[in-house]
Order: structure tokens, then sequence, then C-alpha cells
């Protein structure tokens, strides 16, 4: 089997690379992939928190790398029912305690047994982003509707293509659909012209998401809540399907029109 | 053609050998002169030769342009120095403005990895005639004719004369953090964005939006210009001139109005109007003095 790792990057910090991680590398596992995450954020770990195993860490990625532990054994399965394993990062170390090289080759070791490898990439464009960067075949750049993350992001997609990492995906996270519409939010459209890349997904800024960070249980488990949705969706996206992009506009239900009508019946009733 | 993904990556500065699982890409740096570049490109080549096992490749030559004669130079090279046979060269739109020379090689065992590597679906495909073009040629001779080729290039490109300089085109969007410094025009049919840098002998033309800063004329001409599509850049230089985007919102909305427009230098000052042609008069320009 040959699998495809694939790094979620961004440049920027805090726009949700580790929560785009989390939630698409269980999407993919919820859709029968064999799939493992990797945290390469050493020092500053993150993914185990969101996605609920931060007590069951026992060896690390560096450890691995060192030759401590045995791949396998820094494996840790994920708590529900699907084929999701997370290879956690050093919390004592920093990002020069690997190389690129090293991580290639684990990586490379993992696409034997795995359909997917995620790669969730620390911020910024130095030492942990080359390790992140160089065992991927491929790559997704989440940005946030803002100018600077949009900024960083198109200075990474230069770098990316510059090691040969071309064709890079696109998810815009927190979109605040309310925001967008009165013009204070950049849309869909003014971000991907500015990048120029192809958007593989629509993520609207959700409470959800926050709630379900803060419980260890990525919000994909939730495909009721629109993040959740969003996250689905992506997932098969990565999978291959060919899913139009949504329109993030909360659906207006017969229930919301009926109580508009109501609404407007009471005003015109207390007029009157 | 190097079976498993454990090569590592061999720098030199120059050229760079990346393996990406059954995919080895030589990536060189972009603002190499090219002797240094077909040199190292022949070294690597020789000094693993054990690595290069026989099979066909695909060469991707990315930004550089080559004229036939020196594609077929580059393809002895590789084929005299291994055991490679050139099929195909690429022209690939999506690797411009990443790398002059890139060799992209797989191995005939592995001839198709499903996913790995992902296929530029557009490019413009060179056949060469077949047979061996240069045959004949020994290895160092065909450098060092490619070395001849590209002096007389660059003498060309560094004449006064501008109307045959030849203009390098850059056909991906211009990224944050880019940069480029030609002795020549330069014409991108994408944007460039804020934080990229252009610098051209010559003049600057953008068939997008230029947000990033240019200096046309760089090496001293005042009579260059920059046409983009959209201006939204607010701070660029022409020659020895500086403009500084207006800050008085009259001008600005003026200046920013759509359709293509030009800046050029008068009176010691640049002047940003809307396009009408290279050799329009142009006297009612937007001064971009600050």
């Amino acid at each position: 089997m040959t699998g495809r790792t694939i790094v979620i990057t961004s440049g920027k910090g805090g726009v949700g690379k580790t929560t785009a991680t989390a939630n698409i590398g269980t999407g993919l596992a919820m859709r029968g992939h064999k799939v493992v995450v990797v945290d390469t954020d050493i020092g500053l770990r993150n993914l185990d928190v969101i996605m609920g195993l931060e007590n069951r860490i026992v060896y690390d990625l560096v450890n691995v790398i060192e030759g401590t532990c045995k791949l396998s054994q820094a494996m840790i399965g994920d708590k529900h029912d699907y084929e999701l394993f997370l290879i956690p990062a050093a919390q004592t170390r920093d990002k020069n305690s690997i190389g690129p090289e090293q991580l290639r080759e684990m990586c490379a070791e993992l696409e034997k047994e795995f359909d997917y490898v995620l790669i969730d990439c620390p911020a910024g464009i130095e030492q942990g982003f080359k390790n992140a960067t160089a065992a991927a075949q491929e790559a997704i750049i989440v940005t946030t509707p803002e100018v600077s993350a949009i900024r960083d992001a198109d200075r990474v997609i230069g770098l990316l293509e510059s090691s040969g990492l071309h064709r890079p995906k696109l998810i815009i996270n927190r979109i605040a659909h309310e925001m967008v519409k009165r013009g204070d939010m950049m849309d869909q459209k003014d971000v991907e012209s500015l990048l120029a890349i192809e958007v593989i997904g629509l993520v609207p800024a959700d409470e959800h998401t926050v709630v379900a960070a803060n419980r260890g249980i990525p919000v994909v488990h939730n495909p009721k809540s629109s993040a959740g949705s969003a996250f689905l969706r992506i997932a098969a996206r990565v999978d291959g399907e060919d899913i139009p992009l949504m329109d993030l506009e909360p659906k207006t239900g017969l229930f919301s029109k009926f109580k508009g009508m109501v609404g407007m019946n009471g005003r015109a009733y207390s007029h009157a | 053609m190097v079976a498993t993904g454990t090569t590592t990556g061999v720098t030199t500065g120059v050229v760079q050998v990346i393996a990406r699982g059954t995919d080895v890409a030589f990536v060189i740096d972009e603002n190499a002169p090219f002797d240094v570049v077909a040199a190292e490109l022949r070294e690597h080549l020789t000094k693993k030769s054990g690595l290069w096992s026989k099979g066909d490749i695909t060469i991707n030559v990315g930004q550089r342009m080559l004229a036939r004669d020196e594609l077929a130079q580059v393809k002895s090279i590789i084929e005299t120095n291994s055991g490679l046979t050139v099929t195909r060269f690429w022209f690939a739109p999506d690797s411009l403005g990443t790398g002059d020379l890139r060799v992209e090689a797989k191995s005939a065992a592995n001839s198709s990895p499903p996913q790995s590597a992902p296929q530029p679906a557009a490019h413009n495909e060179i056949v060469l005639p077949d047979g061996q073009p240069d045959a004949t040629a020994e290895p160092i001779s065909a450098v060092a004719s490619i070395i001849e080729g590209l002096k007389t290039k660059h003498n060309r490109n560094g004449a006064r004369n501008r109307n045959i300089t030849e203009a390098l085109f850059i056909k991906s969007t211009f990224r944050s953090g880019e940069t480029l410094q030609h002795h020549g025009d330069v014409v991108v049919l994408a944007d460039v964005n804020p934080g990229a840098e252009i610098r051209a002998d010559g003049d600057i033309v953008v068939l997008g939006s230029l947000k990033g800063w240019v200096h046309a004329g760089a090496s001293g001409d005042n009579k260059a210009v920059i046409i983009a599509l959209e201006l939204p850049s607010s701070r660029f230089q022409i020659g020895k001139y500086e403009g500084v985007a207006p800050s008085s919102s009259r001008h600005k909305s003026k200046s920013s109005a759509s359709g293509p427009q030009i800046a050029y230098v008068r009176t010691r000052s640049i002047h940003v109007a809307p396009f009408a042609g290279r050799f329009a008069r142009y006297n009612k320009g937007v001064p971009y003095d600050g």
C-alpha cells in the first residue's frame, strides 16, 4: 500500500492548522481509511489535546526518530472505533531535534501501512516548517479571511512551490457569514483571487469547534454542526470525491421563515 | 530511479537533489549563472552515478528559456553522464517562477506511481528530433557551448537597444517573498502579490494586479514604464525615481480607476495614467510623489 502524505500548513499561527488536521484525519478515518496524524510542532504540542489523547502519551516523535522506541509504540490509537492513530510531538525538545530526512524516512515507513499520513506543521517558515514539508507529497494551506493570514499563506505557497510541492489546496477557516454580508470580512472570492490556488474547503466560524476542541472530540463527530459538516466535506474532497463548495449562508428553513412572518405580524399588530 | 525514499537531500548550494518517494527532483537555484548550474549538474550525475539506474526521464525546464539546440545539449549531458534516456521536455506553467532548470525523473520499474508527484495538467511539450542530436560532442564541450549561448544572450539583454531585449515571462502568481532580477523586460501573466519584488532593466508588464514592489529600468533607464491591468501598489520605482501613491483621496480614486494603468517618468517624477497604448502621449497622469 502506498499512502498519501499531506502536510497541513499556514505560515501564520492560530488559524486552525491543528484543528484542521484533527478533523480531516478523523473525517478520513470515518470514511473507512487507515489514517495516522503526526504532530511536528515539537515543543508546543497541541494535536493530542484536540484529539483528547493527552493522557495516553508514552513515547513521541523524537523518541521514534532517535530510536528510543519503535514506530508502533509511539502510535496512539483514537478513542473511537476508527483506524486513526496519532504520533505526538515531544514537548520537552525543540524543532532542531529532528531533521527533514529523518521525518521523510519515517513517513515513507508510515505510507506503507496507512492510506493517509497527515502532518500537522508548526507555524512559521523555519526548521519546523522545513521538517514538516519535506516529508509530504501534497499540501493543504489553512488561512482565515484576514490580511495577515493571507499574506503568510501567500509566502508559504511560494516556498512550497520552490521546494517542489506544487498545487497546494486551500482551506478558508473561520468565515463569519454575517461579517461577510456586511462587507466587513473578505469573502471566498477575494481570498481565492489573491492566493490563486484551488479552494478545497470553506469552514464557517462555529462555536462548536471551540467546544469540541476543549472536550477533545473533533467537531466532525458532530456532523450537524456547520463546522463539522464542512470538515466532513473537506475529508471527502481530499479523498477524491467531487463535492461542490457550499454556500456558507445559514439555511433559512421553513421554521425561521415562519418566525419572521410572526415577527412582522406582531409588529404590524402593535402599530395598529 | 532511486528505489527507496530514504535518499537524503544532497545540498551543494546551487543544485539540490530532492527525493520524494520514488521520484527525484533536481531543484536549481534560479539566480545561479547557467555555467555553474551546468557544471554542478554534470558533477552530480557523475558523482552519484551509482544512483542513476537505467530508465526514461522527463525534464522539466521550468522558467529558464532554452533554445532547441540547448535542450538537445542538456539531453546529451544527462545521457552521457548517466544511464538515463531523456524522453521528453516539459515547460510546465505550474513550475514557472520556482526554479531555473528542473529535472524530474521516474524509475522505469515504477513508471507510474499513483499519487506521488502531481502531474502538471498543461504543458508546452517540446519533442526533440529522433536520434542523438549532439552525439559527437563531448559533455564538456556541450557545457561550454551552453555557456557561450547564454553569454551572448546576456550581452544582448544588457544592450541599450531595448527593442531586441528578450522578455522574461512569468506565468504563475508572483508571491510574497519571491524576488526576481532580469536584464530585460518582464511580463507577468498573473498577479504580483504584496511582499514580492521584481527588478527589471527594461519595462515591467503585469497582466494582473500589481500589488508588490517593482523597479523598472533598474539599471538606470528612466524611460522604462510599468504597465498593469490593476495598479493598487502604492510604491514602485522607475530608473532613479521613486513613486509613492498620493495620499489624498481625490487623486487616489482617479488613479485607481478601473482599467489598465501605466506608470512613467515625466518632469523628474513618476506619473500614473490610464493606459492608452505604449506610444500614446501621456500628459494627464497623476503624480506619484507622496
